[in-house]
């Protein structure tokens, strides 16, 4: 049976599923082992295309014999072999799909996998997509109280921002990021998440942004007591003074070494642009208080 | 008869044939009304033991043991030189039952009480020869400087050997600084592993229980798997099947035998 051609066995299989005039009802279990095996055998050809197709129709037959855990994995396969195709759309349907059944099958950790497989896969092609599977694998992740697991996912979603160079969404990622490593008492990982969000902001020559992130960020307690904490500090005040040196040396501290290897990057490439235009900012702020405030 | 039995009798003796000891009787009879004996006598004995004690320190070995009791001594010198004062007083009140010889015998004898306290001897001779080395004369009151005011320029020249003695120890100094910066860095990364770990292990302590929970489970059904097998094949193993299945197979190939030895003919 296993050898003969995967293209019968389809054929047989679709014949035990389509009703018909002699068929009431199909008969989804021999079915299923067809698709199974003729979807092996496609793999082993190298024949995408159909074997994502068997695939597909495998998990559909899982599916109607009631156990998704199986059909979620056939769904899985399927996803990866459209990767292989260079299939991109199908790639982020069969991942959600089968993170879908894995839900279904109450185990959150399978299906936020499933979703960031599919987010890696497409991280070169759809980074858009890719960046929308990883903030789906996350909330599953979260749903579920497995908030640790989901650091990993937080560090691939914010490379991927910040090689499309949105800075912006790339804080508020971390933002996130902390957040949740806040929820499961990971200071370390949270400090660290706040640190780099002011390097983000600074390396987009956000200088107000960086300064509004750092103090809502010194109300949180586990902040305001941690090396990081002076990290920000010693970096923000070398920005205020225009200190280009101060700055770079700043930047060059062990604590920012220890972030993660894309904000370093980014660290190292501090000041971006006129640092001078802030030491003005700064003054023209003071001075309308001089004028109006009698105190 | 036990020690302490025989230490209470003494002791009920004694007690009973004190009004007969004399010396007793004298001391407590002489000072019992008269105030300045009663200080005088204790002054007295208290000069007795601080003597006694200067004595065993200068037979001491050990100078730590000397030491400390010639501070004792002078501890006790001291006391007792605070005590004349009151002595002297009571020296000039007029008590009853005395003579004037001894009325004027006892205002010598509390001037006498200091000279001798003082000449207890405490050690303390040995200290004046150290002490002449620091250069300080006894009246306090002048305090020379050995230059008589001269500080003019040459007085704060350095000197070549300061010079180098500075920049040796600024040359060291910043070495130091180096090598705690370097020391620092390091401790920063450790401690950045440190957390991270902590965090790894956080992290996997919820999985290790569901693998926990996961292996008893399929540990208890191992279990009952193998008592079901057990009891399965045990069945099957029955010595009664047994016998009966190698009999009936004898039967039935004893049968085919002799049927094909008759169809053979």
């Amino acid at each position: 049976m296993a050898n003969s051609d995967p293209d019968k066995l389809i054929s047989k299989a679709d014949k035990l599923t389509k009703l018909s005039m002699t068929r009431w009802s199909a008969d989804w279990k021999s079915a299923t082992v067809l698709y199974e095996q003729a979807a092996n055998a496609y793999r082993l050809a190298k024949n995408y295309e159909k074997a994502k197709e068997a695939f597909e129709k495998a998990s559909k037959g899982q599916e109607m014999l009631s156990s998704p855990w199986d059909a979620a994995k056939h769904m899985e396969s399927a996803a990866v072999l459209a990767k292989e195709a260079g299939n991109w759309k199908e790639v982020s349907e069969f991942s959600r799909h089968a993170s879908e059944l894995y839900t279904e099958c109450g185990r959150s950790q399978p299906a936020s996998d499933a979703l960031a497989k599919g987010a890696r896969a497409l991280e070169d092609v759809a980074p858009e997509e890719a960046i929308q599977l990883y903030t789906d694998a996350c909330d599953a992740l979260e749903e579920d109280g497995k908030e640790q697991m989901a650091f990993d996912l937080y560090r691939a979603a914010t490379s991927v921002y910040i090689k499309l160079e949105k800075y912006a969404d790339a804080a508020t990622f971390l933002l996130r990021w902390a957040l949740s490593a806040d929820k499961c008492n990971a200071t370390h990982s949270q400090c660290k998440a706040y640190l780099s969000a002011i390097i983000v902001y600074l390396y987009a020559h956000d200088f107000q942004q960086a300064e509004k992130c750092y103090n809502d960020c010194c109300q949180v307690e586990a902040f305001l007591n941690s090396d990081q904490n002076r990290a920000a500090s010693r970096l923000l005040s070398a920005y205020t003074e225009g200190d280009v040196e101060e700055i770079k040396r700043a930047a060059q501290s062990s604590i920012i070494s220890n972030l993660d290897h894309v904000i370093i990057k980014l660290a190292r490439k501090l000041p971006t642009g006129d640092v001078s235009a802030f030491k003005m900012d700064a003054k023209d702020q003071e001075e309308p208080l001089d004028e109006d405030d009698l105190t | 008869m036990s020690v302490i039995e025989i230490l209470t009798r003494v002791d009920a003796i004694c007690k009973k044939y004190d009004k007969y000891d004399i010396e007793k009787q004298k001391d407590s009879n002489v000072a019992g009304d008269d105030a300045f004996a009663r200080l005088y006598a204790a002054i007295e004995s208290d000069i007795e033991a601080a003597l006694q004690k200067a004595e065993t320190a200068s037979q001491e070995k050990s100078r730590a043991s000397a030491v400390a009791i010639n501070a004792e001594i002078r501890r006790t010198k001291a006391r007792l030189l605070e005590e004349v004062p009151k002595l002297q007083r009571l020296a000039v009140k007029k008590v009853k039952g005395l003579s004037t010889e001894e009325f004027a015998a006892r205002n010598d004898l509390a001037l006498a009480l200091p000279d001798r306290i003082q000449a207890i001897p405490d050690g303390g001779a040995a200290a004046p020869k150290q002490t002449g080395g620091w250069g300080t004369s006894a009246p306090r009151k002048e305090i020379k400087f050995d230059s008589d005011g001269r500080f003019d320029s040459e007085y704060f020249q350095q000197t070549e050997e300061s010079n180098q003695f500075r920049q040796e120890y600024e040359m060291r100094k910043i070495r130091q600084d180096q090598g705690l910066d370097v020391i620092a860095e390091g401790l920063d990364t450790l401690k950045n592993m440190a957390h991270d770990m902590n965090e790894e292990l956080d992290r996997q302590v919820p999985l290790m229980d569901e693998i926990d929970t996961k292996v008893d489970q399929a540990t208890s059904d191992l279990k009952n798997t193998n008592v079901r097998l057990k009891d399965t094949v045990n069945k099957l193993r029955s010595s009664r099947n047994f016998c009966i299945d190698i009999i009936l197979l004898c039967i039935i190939l004893g049968i085919a035998a002799y049927l094909y030895n008759a169809l053979k003919k």
